[in-house]
């Protein structure tokens, strides 16, 4: 799943959850092939986000796993206290979460 | 060896004169007159800033970016004012050339500032605070002081980043070299520019809580979602590793070690949203 503004969406991606516009209306199930008329309607209708089935745009500022827990040790280089290690704790509980779920 | 009581009365100097600073536009000045007084209708100051289209696009996007986070699309000036309000509206329109200077000089800083004030939001949510889209935009601007440093006072920078490289603590090469730091040369900035005491005193204590009156809680949220996007590591700032975390700024706003833990968990959807936001920034000044 990959959740995009907009105007990154291309006909042809299809919906990984139901598209709504900006006041929680339903505009489109999950599961559908998007064509140009939709899209063009769901910018007239002020759609800002769209999660569409797996990763069909590489956004260049996203990194790997890898980098950002090392870039986390990296921060929290010589950092001892107590409270400082169990927060770099949950930043990393954050990222595993965040990148099984990209799975 | 530079009187450093002196230098501090010399930078307040040029700040006060808005020296090598960017001036503000005559529509702002205009408008600051016009918020000032009482017989001024909303509409009124609705009307004058939608004649600038410049003004109007920069408070639309700032409005509609994801750290205020409005389900609905903000459109007009007008609903701008009924969502933020009269002074965050006055702070966007004042600020807008400011914002403009920091995401040209330091995209990293203002990738960092952004992301702070999207926390702020959430925190200040969390705790029921009066005015929350007021404690964010004082997220956005706590920083501030660390671009004027860049713009106005372009030696003494260059001297704070040599005494930085040499392994001294940020504030401190400030202060010896400034006599001031980035979060006083902020504050008083906004003095100056008649902006509300409470941002004025969040800012001005977001490195150190003694220096509040009346705002300490302001002054923490400031502080700890500072700390909370360094640990994340979103943008750039002077800082390599996370800077010092002020534990007492926990205490005042009553947050435990799971609290935090659901906020960057609210927090992390939001920073996805705003670097697309902050990409098109980009890709406009290249």
């Amino acid at each position: 799943m990959q959740r995009l503004p907009l105007h990154y969406i291309k006909p042809g991606m299809k919906t990984y959850e139901e598209v709504v516009d900006s006041q929680g209306r339903v505009l489109c199930g999950k599961g559908i092939e998007l064509t140009e008329e939709m899209l063009k309607r769901f910018q007239e209708l002020g759609v800002s986000y769209i999660s569409v089935e797996g990763t069909p745009v590489k956004l260049p500022w996203e990194k790997t796993l890898e980098t950002e827990l090392s870039e986390l040790e990296k921060r929290f280089e010589n950092v001892t206290d107590e409270t400082l290690l169990q927060i770099k704790e949950i930043i990393r509980e954050l990222l595993l979460q965040k990148f099984s779920n990209k799975g | 060896m530079i009187d450093i009581s002196e230098k501090r009365k010399e930078v307040k100097k040029k700040l006060r004169k808005l020296e090598g600073l960017p001036t503000l536009p005559p529509v702002v000045q205009k408008l600051c007159k016009m918020i000032e007084d009482e017989r001024t209708s909303l509409n009124q100051i609705a009307e004058l800033i939608e004649k600038d289209q410049v003004i109007t696009t920069k408070v639309l996007r700032l409005a509609n970016s994801a750290f205020y986070g409005f389900p609905r699309k903000v459109s007009t000036v007008n609903q701008a004012m009924m969502l933020l309000g009269m002074n965050v509206l006055k702070i966007l329109v004042m600020t807008s050339s400011i914002f403009d200077i920091i995401h040209k000089q330091d995209v990293g800083l203002w990738e960092h500032s952004i992301g702070v004030a999207a926390c702020c939001k959430i925190i200040a949510e969390r705790l029921e605070m009066k005015d929350a889209q007021e404690i964010a935009t004082a997220g956005l601007l706590h920083d501030l002081g660390r671009v004027i440093e860049k713009v106005a006072f372009k030696e003494e920078h260059a001297e704070i980043e040599k005494l930085i490289k040499q392994g001294k603590d940020p504030l401190e090469a400030e202060r010896a070299t400034l006599g001031l730091d980035h979060a006083e040369v902020g504050a008083f900035l906004m003095s100056q520019w008649n902006i509300p005491e409470r941002l004025i005193e969040a800012v001005l204590a977001h490195h150190n809580l003694d220096l509040t009156k009346k705002y300490k809680k302001e002054a923490s949220i400031i502080h700890l979602s500072d700390f909370l996007l360094h640990a994340r590591g979103y943008g750039e700032t002077l800082y390599e590793r996370v800077p010092r975390l002020m534990v007492e700024s926990l205490k005042i706003l009553k947050i435990s070690l799971p609290e935090i833990k659901e906020i960057f968990f609210s927090l992390e959807p939001k920073l996805y949203e705003l670097k697309f936001f902050t990409e098109e920034l980009k890709n406009e000044l290249s």
